[in-house]
């Protein structure tokens, strides 16, 4: 069912500072999007592991990251697929932690994730990356794959700085695809009745450049819930408040990388019916 | 994603369970009731191709027998053709989903039970991606625990047969046995009590008009058999045989006009492309005209077909040639002797009578001169296909046939473009009153002038094929094989 000129849409959910709900949000949008009947791979490339736990799937790449790296086996080799129709992962590995030494080796070691990436495109209409917390090369590699960048923001002073610092690469120009990676943030684990994180959400929402997405995920039981019951928050509990946020949240990122689509395009798993 | 048909046995839950315990868990998914409806051409064109289409809940899947994905690009249109797909079996089953989970939980396979109403039930395993080691071990507990076997067919054989039809179709294929030293009466019944299934094998799908193929082939099946007619006409009762054959050249000559428009509707799209491009576009008056002579044209073959003369003579000839051995040889000459030596003589002769006909036509000739030998050739193709191949030497009569072939087909080109020439003509003055028809009508010109050139280039390959057809080696070796008892 390989479509020829895909669209394909490259999301990496980004943060430098880990904890703000980076794997969560990567989970869950890869999976809103499958379930609206778009083939999607999510790449963890967390050596912690924790998309491909949520997925139940062996932390476990053949070769390691530099064997993908050096693309001695072909990366469609090491997919393997979730439990959900259309989803599937390729997944981490600890070898992953020193992926920034072995993207040091390459010629063009930004470059060098996008090549990966590649062949696969004809295959997936979305590929999400789930980064690891830090700003390196891997980071730098993200970057110049990713077509956007989703990164989570707590609404605390402090996570909002890392924040800035984010926004202060971007506009020195060093944010992939010379610039041209669009930066969507949204409000992570939000409590919107604390006042100092209202405040927050308005000063930043207040600043235009910044991208600010509407829809904002809320702390939940919910989204904590995920580690016991490794699945999507929309698969256990489709009625909480966060899987209506992450729902809200999929749509508006949709809305902005396709502007006029605004149906998802469903793809048929087998022929069309005849007349 | 491939998938293995698995026959189950009663209690196949349980027994999956068991057969699993200790490697793997299962959970129990989706369960359904569901009407299968599987399409496929009369003639099997799908399953020759190892390819299963069926429609179950308005979803279309194809799929190859053993389950997995066709190669890319392929669809049952492509592979059908003209031939329209036909429903051939229709089973309501109950299906369930099994999980396989490992020790993480995590579906690494799935099986689905399908329990079709009374026909066997199956286990089908559907492999999940990065998972095929567990796929392979799982189908290897199942085979082992005993209650499973590889399924010998796919659930739609099954169901085929269960209906009491034929897998791979209705063929009209006449594949005969035949033995040198059978009695040529014996013989000739045999073929053409076979000629006799295959016209009424066709007869319906021609009067439902389900796709052009049916007439084709009963055409087909009616001239072979007014080949055999003619060329064993000492194994039948000279006074019956006359009538019946006189009967058969009926049945073939109202059958001929919806035939011809049937190929000039299916070729109507390459004939366009034979007009100069920008007159393309003003042929459709012409095809709106076609389609309304083949419209009455078929309305005159319905009623022909149904008719009490073509029951009558169905009947006559039914109960001739299941009678054929037991009549009297009084009057039927040949009809004790050996097959091979009847059919050799007269292979040998239509071959001589070919030769000599094809090397009287000169490139000016009438074109019903080159119609002649291509009926005649007609006739000597059917009498190789039907009886030579069984009987002699595969050496000869394979290179004979291909030889005859080349020429058929450059004498078809010819035949095709003057009878479409011909019709062109013909519809000339009714186009002409269509909307469109003075524009219609000089399209039609360019198009009867290239049509016409297409004819001239054919004649122009006459003299090369029919050589090689007539030449002396090709000659000696007919008759050195099929001569024999010739005087």
């Amino acid at each position: 069912m390989a479509r020829t000129n895909r669209d394909t849409k490259v999301l990496a959910t980004y943060n430098i500072k880990g904890g703000v709900g980076k794997t969560s949000a990567a989970v869950n949008l890869a999976y809103l999007a499958a379930r609206d009947g778009h083939s999607t791979l999510l790449w963890d490339l967390d050596p912690q592991a924790a998309s491909t736990f949520l997925f139940r799937v062996r932390p476990k790449v053949k070769g390691g990251g530099r064997g993908l790296l050096r693309k001695r086996s072909r990366t469609a080799e090491h997919i393997k697929a979730t439990d959900h129709e259309l989803l599937e992962l390729l997944p981490a590995d600890f070898s992953y932690r020193h992926l920034d030494l072995a993207l040091d080796q390459f010629k063009k070691p930004a470059a060098r994730l996008r090549k990966v990436l590649e062949p696969l495109l004809k295959d997936y209409d979305y590929i999400f990356l789930d980064c690891p917390p830090s700003i390196s090369l891997v980071s730098e590699s993200v970057f110049e794959a990713a077509d956007a960048l989703l990164v989570p923001v707590i609404p605390a002073t402090l996570s909002s700085r890392a924040y800035e610092q984010l926004d202060e690469l971007s506009r020195r120009g060093r944010v992939g695809k010379m610039g041209g990676t669009e930066i969507f943030s949204f409000f992570s684990m939000a409590e919107v009745l604390r006042p100092l994180h209202l405040q927050v959400m308005e000063r930043l929402r207040g600043v235009e450049h910044f991208k600010v997405l509407g829809a904002a995920i809320p702390v939940a039981d919910e989204v904590e819930l995920m580690g016991e019951q490794r699945n999507p928050v929309a698969v256990f509990a489709p009625e909480s408040s966060a899987a209506v946020a992450y729902e809200a949240l999929w749509k508006e990122i949709e809305a902005r990388l396709r502007p006029g689509i605004l149906a998802p395009v469903q793809t048929a798993p087998v022929e069309a019916p005849a007349g | 994603m491939t998938a293995d048909p698995l026959i189950s046995s009663e209690r196949p839950l349980e027994e999956v369970q068991a057969a699993l315990r200790g490697w793997f868990e299962i959970t129990v998914g989706a369960g359904a009731e569901v009407e299968r409806t599987y399409y496929d051409t009369f003639d099997g064109l799908l399953y020759d191709a190892g390819l299963v289409l069926s429609i179950q809940g308005g979803v279309r899947t194809l799929t190859t027998r053993d389950g997995s994905l066709p190669a890319s690009g392929v669809t049952a249109e492509s592979v059908a053709g003209v031939r329209a797909l036909l429903p051939v079996a229709r089973v309501r089953l109950t299906t369930q989903i099994l999980n396989v989970l490992d020790e993480r939980d995590k579906t690494v396979c799935r099986i689905v039970l399908e329990a079709p109403v009374g026909l066997r039930g199956r286990a089908r395993l559907v492999g999940m991606r990065g998972y095929d080691r567990e796929r392979d071990r799982i189908k290897e507990l199942l085979v082992a625990s005993g209650c499973y076997a590889l399924a010998d067919m796919p659930l739609v054989d099954d169901a085929v047969i269960a209906g009491g039809g034929k897998p791979e179709g209705t063929r009209s294929k006449v594949d005969v046995k035949i033995a040198s030293n059978e009695l040529a009466d014996a013989a000739a019944a045999a073929v053409l009590s076979r000629l006799i299934e295959v016209m009424d094998a066709n007869l319906p799908g021609t009067l439902a008009d389900t796709d052009t193929e049916f007439l084709h082939d009963y055409r087909v099946a009616i001239r072979r058999t007014r080949a055999v007619m003619r060329e064993l006409r000492g194994v039948f009762p000279a006074t019956q045989i006359a009538r019946l054959r006189a009967e058969f050249k009926w049945l073939q000559e109202v059958t001929g006009p919806t035939r011809d428009l049937d190929v000039y509707l299916l070729e109507f799209e390459r004939l366009r492309e034979v007009a100069p491009p920008g007159m393309r576009p003003d042929l459709d008056p012409l095809l709106a005209v076609l389609r309304e002579w083949h419209a009455s044209a078929r309305e005159r073959m319905e009623s022909d077909l149904a008719s009490e003369r073509a029951r009558a003579l169905r009947l006559d000839w039914g109960r001739l040639v299941s009678q054929l051995t037991g009549l009297a040889q009084e009057g039927r000459s040949d009809a004790a002797r050996p097959i091979s030596e009847v059919t050799g003589e007269r292979i040998w002769r239509l071959h001589r009578r070919m030769v000599k006909m094809g090397r009287a036509i000169k490139p000016n000739s009438h074109p019903g001169e080159y119609h002649e030998l291509r009926k005649k050739g007609k006739e000597l193709r059917y009498m190789l296909e039907l009886f030579a191949t069984p009987l002699y030497d595969a050496d000869v009569v394979k290179p004979l046939i291909k030889a005859l072939k080349g020429l058929q087909d450059v004498l078809g080109v010819h035949q095709d473009r003057d009878v479409q020439a011909v019709m062109l003509k013909r519809l000339g003055e009714q186009v002409a009153q269509q909307p469109g028809g003075t524009a219609a009508l000089m399209a039609m010109g360019a198009l009867l002038e290239r049509i016409e050139k297409e004819a001239d280039a054919a004649r122009g390959q006459f003299a090369s094929s029919f050589a090689e057809f007539a030449s002396d080696a090709q000659r000696k070796l007919v008759a050195e094989t099929f001569k024999r008892s010739a005087p």
